[in-house]
């Protein structure tokens, strides 16, 4: 039997070396699906997770044109993993290869299995054939900062597609290290006020010295050099000739030999490593070139790499590491400057005292003083102490709200050298993506149905990444000829557009509204919308934990909790679940910045809507977890049934 | 845009009571835009009236349907297949759209889904703002693109009065004082000469009742 509209299925029985012989008989399982079922191939496996099977697998692929997999067996989540990427080398991508767990439908049960297999089967059909989108971009990269890190960024990133660089009216410090080089060009005394556009293609406008001027690029890096800030109240005393910053010190290339030099370090720049690593480096220096050198410091820190050698390697040669504890003064004469402080080992001591030539402090670090404005120009989110991006785990380093706009350095928080290297690195590797000028890209972005597009912009505002844009196009079927879309390389497929729209004429591949709702259609007494970067993840984790969790539960994983529908939530229950639970991740700690937030909102308007019609709004809830919060997940699973147990049936729920 | 509020669903459900099929009828133009009366709205209600009948003991069949406008008579037709199947219709389009809707299905019996409020603008999600009374004469050239008329609380011509203060209106400190961004605005402009000017009262008397416009260049005779 063949199947429709060039869909090609292979079905692969797998029976895990003959352990789920006694569970169900795989072979009247197989004469049954060809019986009724449509696919290409179909064959009994014996453990599809060695190699010898795959290479078979591989094999019959090619011979029968598969394109996509329908695999049944006892669905371990590495083995899943394990093809999922085995099935994308050949082309297969992971939205078109289906598990089945066989273990599912019970003991010895065929027609179970089998109808779960058809079940499969039928979402595959569904399932709008996923396209590769071939887009042209622009290999142009911005570096915006022309300090030292927008420097070293640039030259990177120079080696593979031409770079411009902006000072942004910042620091134009690294501006000698990259001038006149091949594939640089550097913009002075120009600042960015806006972006539009997609990634690949961003409008960048500028105020170049007082004109206003736009460009294209594919990609933007932010590299704006943290500012050194001194702040006198955490040293009680002021700068002057004996008394210097850590940059200032960095600057001027004074002899010190036969000098006493103290750094003071522990009161300034606490959460950096940044005054650490000068220092470190600087002693050594001035030591070989014989000065005498004291390092005072609270708590030595040297977590990054080369530190520790550094620290070593000072204290051989004979940099005095002086531990001072809480409070200290420093006291300066026109020929010496002296600090006082208490040595936390020798506390009968009652203070010491330690006189210098020169006293070099370390300063705090802080935004370049174009941080806000950059932020509002490019709607980028600001975190701790103002930097760039904002405290979130799940948010990697270089990665802003935005696709195609990354941070290097320190200005999403100060940066050590070696990690800033890495940072460049990895930026170096997204952005070179663009260098040949094209772009492949799974088009798995929402797709707007324009005959329900009412073009109100909810969409546009509601999404985080500004991924979305309202075209108009004579083909669009409405009286505006006009809808949202989302661009393939901005959006990262959160959902939130979909659950946000009023007329629903969003629907997100593979989990459209139907492909949803199916699963709650008949529900069991609990329902649980899980977040897949934190609740579905933590619900995979408790069954390890508890393999015996006893509770009538059906889990619904959706991509981000902001997909979570108002009406997912309303339909599980009208259709006879007991409880519903939005399972999410912490509060601050949205993968896609604010999904989580519209999830508790959208929960309270449903409690809202139980409330006035009069049903107990304590049946929908809402729980903060993390991918590795199994534990949580029981808990909260438990306590939750132990609450409908005491609500008892829902008396709204309309049994058909 | 005419911008509209839910309806509270008690209201609704006493409205409904007698019946044991009714239809949502959702309009497609501002009151989707506004987030209240779109396909979406049209479910999330519907699931909450079969909820609450269940609860209490009377079942209701719902149905569910929503088309392009409910202002205009062509579009209101798209309901008649659902329409003559149920006792009652809940629609939740604006104040129009509910009038026209119950004259076009006379006499099946039309309710409103939704209170209708003002014509305003969308400030961000899930803001909006009065800037439009339609009261026919407009004098926005006179007073910088700000309308005294829909925003100052007294719909003073001439402003501001004792009670503005800091900018805000005695009414509220959540209400700007429309003579006050008035001022500003003519400031920005250039143009404060123009406080000076005193504009004449409205004739508010509308000597012909509900108003109605009709631009003989455009009806079409159909004989």
């Amino acid at each position: 039997m063949s199947c429709k509209d060039n869909i090609r299925v292979g079905i692969y029985l797998c029976d895990c070396e003959g352990k789920l012989a006694p569970t169900v008989d795989l072979n009247k399982v197989k004469t049954n699906i060809q019986k009724t079922a449509n696919f290409e191939f179909i064959r009994i496996a014996n453990s599809l997770c060695s190699k010898a099977e795959q290479e078979r697998l591989a094999k019959e692929i090619d011979r029968y044109s598969l394109n996509r997999l329908l695999i049944a067996g006892c669905i371990d989540p590495k083995i899943k993993r394990q093809l999922i990427e085995f099935g994308e080398e050949r082309g297969i991508c992971r939205y078109n290869i289906e598990f089945v767990d066989i273990c599912k439908a019970g003991k010895e049960n065929v027609e179970g299995t089998v109808s779960l297999i058809n079940e499969g089967l039928l979402k595959m059909q569904d399932r709008s054939t996923i396209v590769y989108e071939e887009l042209e971009v622009l290999p142009e990269v911005l570096v915006i900062g022309c300090g030292k890190e927008g420097a070293a960024a640039a030259l990177a990133i120079s080696e593979n597609q031409p770079v411009t660089v902006v000072d942004n009216e910042s620091s134009q410090e690294g501006k000698q290290f990259i001038e006149g080089k091949k594939n640089i060009t550097v913009k002075t005394g120009a600042k960015v006020v806006g972006v539009e556009g997609f990634p690949g293609q961003f409008l960048v406008r500028f105020l170049d010295n007082g004109k206003h001027v736009k460009q294209s690029f594919g990609a933007i890096i932010i590299a704006l050099d943290a500012q050194p800030c001194f702040n006198r109240d955490k040293y009680q005393v002021g700068l002057g000739e004996r008394i210097l910053t850590l940059s200032q010190f960095l600057k001027n290339d004074k002899d010190y030999s036969g000098q006493k030099v103290t750094f003071l370090l522990g009161k300034a720049d606490e959460d950096s490593l940044l005054s650490y690593a000068a220092v470190l480096k600087n002693a050594l220096m001035l030591k070989e070139k014989g000065a005498d050198v004291n390092i005072l410091y609270e708590d030595m820190k040297v977590s990054a790499d080369q530190l520790e050698q550094d620290y070593e390697a000072a204290r051989a040669r004979g940099v005095n590491f002086l531990k001072y504890n809480g409070d200290l003064q420093i006291l300066t004469t026109a020929v010496a400057v002296t600090v006082r402080y208490w040595e936390p080992f020798l506390p009968q001591i009652k203070q010491i005292r330690l006189v210098s030539d020169y006293l070099v402090l370390a300063e705090d670090y802080v935004p370049d003083s174009g941080t806000a404005d950059l932020a509002a120009a490019l709607d980028l989110r600001t975190g701790p102490d103002g930097f760039f991006q904002k405290d979130n785990v799940h948010f990697l380093p270089i990665m802003s709200n935005r696709e195609g706009i990354y941070f290097v350095g320190s200005c999403h928080g100060p940066i050590y050298g070696i990690e800033l290297q890495k940072e460049i690195e990895a930026a170096k590797a997204e952005v070179g993506r663009f260098a040949s000028g094209k772009v492949r890209v799974l088009a798995l972005q929402p797709q707007v149905t324009a005959e329900k597009c009412a073009v109100c912009l909810t969409c546009y505002r509601t999404c985080p990444h500004h991924a979305i844009e309202i075209v108009h196009d004579e083909s669009l079927n409405n009286m505006y000829h006009s809808a949202a879309r989302m661009h393939p390389l901005a959006c990262r497929r959160c959902g939130i557009c979909a659950a946000e729209c009023p007329g629903k004429a969003i629907q997100l591949p593979l989990y459209s509204d139907q492909e949803i709702l199916q699963q709650i259609s008949r529900p069991p007494k609990l329902v649980a919308y899980a977040c897949e970067n934190s609740g579905a993840l933590a619900a995979e984790m408790a069954k390890s934990l508890d393999p015996n969790l006893q509770v009538d539960l059906q889990i619904v994983p959706v991509p981000c909790s902001g997909k979570i529908d108002a009406l997912y939530l309303l339909k599980a229950l009208e259709q006879g679940a007991d409880g519903v639970l939005l399972l999410v991740c912490h509060k601050e700690n949205c993968k896609f910045v604010w999904g989580n937030e519209r999830a508790d909102q959208r929960k309270e308007q449903v409690r809202r809507r139980l409330r006035e019609a009069g049903l107990e709004e304590d049946r929908v809830e809402i729980v903060y977890l993390a991918a590795n919060q199994g534990n949580q997940f029981i808990a909260s699973v438990q306590s939750m049934a132990a609450r409908i147990n005491q609500l008892g049936s829902n008396p709204g729920k309309v049994i058909r | 845009m005419i911008v509209v509020d839910n309806k509270p669903i008690e209201d609704i459900l006493q409205m409904i009571a007698p019946y044991k099929k009714v239809l949502i009828a959702g309009c497609f133009g501002c009151v989707t835009v506004c987030l209240a009366g779109g396909e979406k709205e049209v479910g999330l209600l519907a699931s909450q009236i079969r909820m609450a009948r269940q609860k209490d003991g009377s079942p209701i069949e719902v149905l569910e349907q929503t088309v392009e406008r409910q202002c205009d008579k062509e579009y209101l037709e798209k309901f008649q297949d659902n329409a003559r199947e149920v006792e009652a219709i809940v629609s939740l389009a604006c104040g129009i759209g509910i009038q026209y809707l119950a004259e076009v299905y006379e006499p099946i019996p039309v309710f409103p889904g939704v209170n209708t409020q003002f014509l305003g603008a969308n400030r961000d999600v899930g803001k909006w703002e009065e800037f439009c009374m339609a009261c026919g004469e407009c004098v926005l050239d006179k007073t910088g693109g700000i309308c005294p008329i829909a925003r100052c609380s007294k719909h003073l011509l001439n402003g501001p009065c004792g009670g503005s203060q800091y900018g805000k209106c005695e009414v509220s400190k959540d209400v700007d004082c429309a003579w006050h961004l008035i001022y500003d605005r003519l400031k920005a402009l250039g143009q404060l000469d123009k406080m000076k000017e005193i504009i004449p009262a409205k004739n508010w008397h509308r000597d012909k009742g509900p108003r109605k416009l009709v631009k003989e260049e455009l009806t079409l005779e159909r004989n």
